[in-house]
């Protein structure tokens, strides 16, 4: 299925949904919000996951300067010039503002103001100490009063816990499917068309294991190994094609539109242990050691996980995984350590393209004469 | 060419700044080996903690070394022996004989010197592995840390909505091991006040284990009470002096004190005590100087407010704005919130008072998002009355810089005076778009 097909099915699945008298919450997809409330609350969370191109970036800087990340930029875009396969964009009914990076709230601001949805708000702490948590813990009352207001009654803790179940058991799919022999492309594809629809999808997922169980393994040998980290690669993008093309094949998206996204599961007893169902975000927050927002210690926490990794997969297969560090241009969070990231695993022997770029058409010649001298170089 | 005047000569209190903004390396260096000071890296106005705790706060530029022209170290010297206002009289006595008119350029001189340290400060910061992409600030602080982050003890880390500051303070853990944080909430909800006075409490803890020092409340408040006569000196400049219709001094001094008292305030040039007498003394000269008629008179010269300059700028705007009739204001400490005062008064929680200026700050004047911020904005251009505003979009800044759209439709709506805007990427890289633009503009600001 192509992303034309996807978004298409997409749309028509959310007008159903409308139909049906579900409200959308759209946001910027990054971790940390807590769609199981949305969920809990009856609405359907939209995950702004979308790639976008020359057109999207260039609508955008009536409002922001172009020095705003690409992502960004198109999400703008997106509601800007509205092509005709986003058109389900109109369908949303709230836009919650976050602060996963800067862009993210000036961003979602643009798009709560000059396209007149109105605005739902979640504010994350940067660091993670007790404090910090007990911040979350506030954002989470916040957004929950916020929702509450608008359904005009109390979300039950029943309800936030089935929800929590639901979206961990829908993780834990994605977990499975990600442990499957299948190609990097195949890979990707089932996650982002996951995380846009989310547990809906589960019995979808579940065909999808059982079609591809490990008998049935059609990774060619001769591919090279990648550990795909740094920014998503969003629905749309040909960037995965590019590397497949050129002879790679991702083994790990250490993404959050993959691992950062799944790898947060939870066994029954840890999701019934909290009295409070919003303790169970607190965790998670907490737990979320490698996701980039955070500070202190995401940088070091990242480079000793990607050498773990590396090792366990040289040791499992007897491969060697190199790393491609997806730098979408002007992302903060992404961009500032690129250098010492390739530095530090360098160090270790460990190969890493640093694979800085935008949505722009002319980039995709540079990007894959990139990529090709780096799989040459193998 | 300098457009300082002569008359910059009496503003001893000006150039006492401005030494010791130079001459910080040597001071910091007796502060840390004789004094057994603890340094603290400082960037924005976040000194308060250090000071309370007995410990050297230092904007990092400081700890470079800058040519220091001979008179200024001479006129050190001269008013720790003879006092202001002795050294005031001899300096304009010398001044007469000043055939080479050495005293004339030397603020100029001080500021370039600073500007272009700043600039290398940059490069070295891109050497060192940030990328050109990142605004100014960003890559010139890192570079500072490459040069002296070695020097200080500590650095204090405030995280605000800026997440290319927080991870640029993250990325400098490999310079400066020991980072003291403060995690200001985005919002003010719920206790979060009260989360935030915690994070204070521990901060302060970690400075106490770095000094070995006890910061009592007295401290925090002995210190607070000299931030806020600062503050007001400082909006008693922005306010009061800079509406004036006759300047102590020509506008580009003025716009020149300005940047540098921008500059110096983060740090209070390390000296807190010392930094307020020496911005008393310049508000008591200033006025004095008003009150004599000596200065000049800017009743037909538009005031513009250029801003925000505080993560770099392109200091010749200052210059050309003068020459085309202008006066440049600078106000970004009170635009985002930090000239507010800290109650002192008894009773008070010295902690949770200053919880709640950073809270204040974070949440009224930075602003969780670019509507508050951009309302800060407009409220401090319509407090000081200003005729226009020019608007700095530092190229690669994601957070203060990037609102211009929006701000430009408030002011048109709202306000009803020029704005424009300038693209900064670095000293000297720019200039002559930046003339051809403000040419531009200054056609349409109508002379007062
Ligand atoms: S700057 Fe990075 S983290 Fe922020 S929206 Fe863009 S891609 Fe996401
Ligand atoms: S607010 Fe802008 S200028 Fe300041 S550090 Fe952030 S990106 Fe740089």
């Amino acid at each position: 299925m192509d992303a034309i097909e996807l978004l298409s099915d997409y749309a028509d699945y959310l007008r159903e949904k409308k139909d049906q008298g579900k409200k959308i919450i759209g946001f910027m997809g990054h971790d940390n919000i807590p769609e199981e409330l949305l969920d809990a609350a009856g609405f359907i969370p939209l995950r702004m996951i979308f790639a976008g191109n020359d057109d999207l970036m260039h609508a955008s800087n009536d409002y922001l300067p172009p020095s705003t990340c690409s992502f960004a930029q198109s999400c703008i875009g997106l509601f800007s010039l509205k092509p005709s396969q986003y058109h389900f964009l109109n369908l949303i009914d709230h836009f919650l503002v976050s602060n996963h990076c800067v862009s993210d709230i000036c961003t979602s601001e643009i798009i709560t103001k000059y396209f007149k949805i109105p605005r739902l708000n979640f504010y994350i702490s940067y660091t993670q100490d007790p404090e910090a948590l007990k911040y979350f813990k506030l954002e989470l009352l916040d957004l929950k009063q916020q929702l509450e207001k608008l359904i005009g009654r109390e979300i039950k803790k029943q309800d936030i816990i089935e929800s929590i179940r639901k979206y961990n058991l829908f993780k834990k799919k994605l977990s499975d499917i990600n442990d499957l022999d299948i190609s990097g492309v195949d890979k990707l594809k089932i996650f982002q068309k996951a995380i846009l629809y989310g547990p809906v999808i589960l019995p979808e997922l579940e065909d999808f294991i059982q079609a591809n169980n490990p008998n049935h393994a059609q990774n060619s040998k001769d591919s090279v190994d990648i550990f795909f980290t740094g920014c998503s690669i969003f629905i749309g993008d040909y960037l995965i094609n590019l590397i497949e093309e050129s002879g790679g094949d991702i083994k790990y998206f250490d993404t959050w539109v993959g691992d950062a996204y799944f790898s947060q599961v939870f066994e029954e007893e840890e999701i019934t242990s909290n009295d409070d169902p919003l303790d169970f975000f607190v965790q998670r927050f907490e737990n979320n050691k490698n996701g980039d927002h955070t500070v202190p210690y995401y940088f070091e926490n990242k480079v000793t996980q990607i050498k773990e990794i590396i090792k366990e997969h040289q040791e499992k297969k007897g491969k060697k995984l190199r790393v491609i560090n997806h730098i979408i241009k002007f992302c903060d969070h992404i961009n500032i350590f690129q250098s010492f990231l390739k530095k530090e695993l360098q160090e270790e022997g460990i190969q890493v393209l640093n694979l800085e770029r935008d949505y722009s058409r002319a980039n995709r010649g540079q990007l894959s004469t990139r990529v090709e001298a780096f799989m040459e170089m193998m | 060419m300098s457009v300082f005047t002569d008359d910059v000569i009496n503003f001893t209190s000006v150039l006492k700044m401005a030494y010791n903004f130079l001459s910080g390396r040597e001071y910091l260096k007796k502060q840390k080996f004789r004094e057994r000071k603890k340094l603290i890296s400082v960037v924005l106005p976040f000194s308060d903690l250090s000071f309370a705790a007995g410990a050297v706060p230092v904007f990092p530029i400081r700890m470079e070394s800058f040519n220091i022209n001979q008179y200024l170290v001479a006129l050190n010297s001269a008013t720790s022996i003879l006092g202001w206002g002795l050294t005031t009289k001899l300096l304009g006595f010398i001044k007469q004989f000043d055939a080479l008119k050495i005293f004339d350029t030397i603020l100029d001189e001080v500021l370039k010197s600073i500007n272009v340290k700043y600039n290398e400060m940059y490069d070295l910061g891109v050497e060192n592995g940030i990328s050109s992409d990142f605004c100014y600030g960003i890559k010139g602080l890192y570079g500072m840390h490459v040069s002296k982050g070695k020097n200080v003890d500590a650095n204090m880390n405030f995280a605000i909505r800026c997440s290319a500051f927080n991870k640029y303070y993250e990325s400098l853990r490999k310079l400066v091991p020991r980072q003291i944080w403060v995690d200001i909430p985005s919002r003010n909800i719920g206790n979060a006040l009260e989360l935030l006075t915690e994070n204070i409490t521990n901060a302060i803890s970690d400075l106490e284990d770095i000094t070995g020092n006890h910061v009592a409340d007295n401290s925090l408040n002995k210190q607070f009470r000299i931030g806020n006569q600062v503050k007001r000196y400082y909006k008693t400049i922005i306010y009061e002096i800079s509406a004036e219709d006759f300047y102590p001094c020509n506008p580009a001094t003025f716009a020149e004190i300005l940047s540098l008292l921008g500059i110096s305030f983060q740090d209070y040039n390390s000296n807190a005590q010392r930094y307020l007498e020496n911005i008393a003394n310049l508000v008591k000269e200033m006025r004095e100087r008003i009150r004599k008629g000596i200065g000049m008179d800017v009743s037909k010269m538009p005031r513009i407010l250029l801003t925000p300059v505080f993560g770099g700028w392109e200091p010749e705007t200052q210059e050309f704005l003068y020459e085309q009739g202008a006066r440049t204001l600078y106000a970004d400490w009170e635009i985002l919130g930090l000239l507010e005062e800290i109650p002192v008064s008894k009773g008070t929680n010295p902690v949770e008072e200053y919880a709640r200026y950073l809270l204040n700050a974070a949440t009224e004047g930075i602003g969780c998002d670019n509507n508050t911020l951009t309302d800060s904005y407009q409220r401090i251009a319509k407090k000081m009355n200003v005729d226009g505003i020019i608007f700095n979009q530092l190229f690669g800044c994601h957070s203060i810089s990037n609102c211009y759209p929006m701000l430009r439709e408030k002011v048109r709506k709202k306000l009803d005076i020029p704005i424009t805007s300038i693209i900064f990427n670095k000293i000297g890289e720019n200039v002559e778009q930046i003339k051809t633009r403000l040419g531009a503009y200054m056609e349409i600001v109508k002379p007062t």
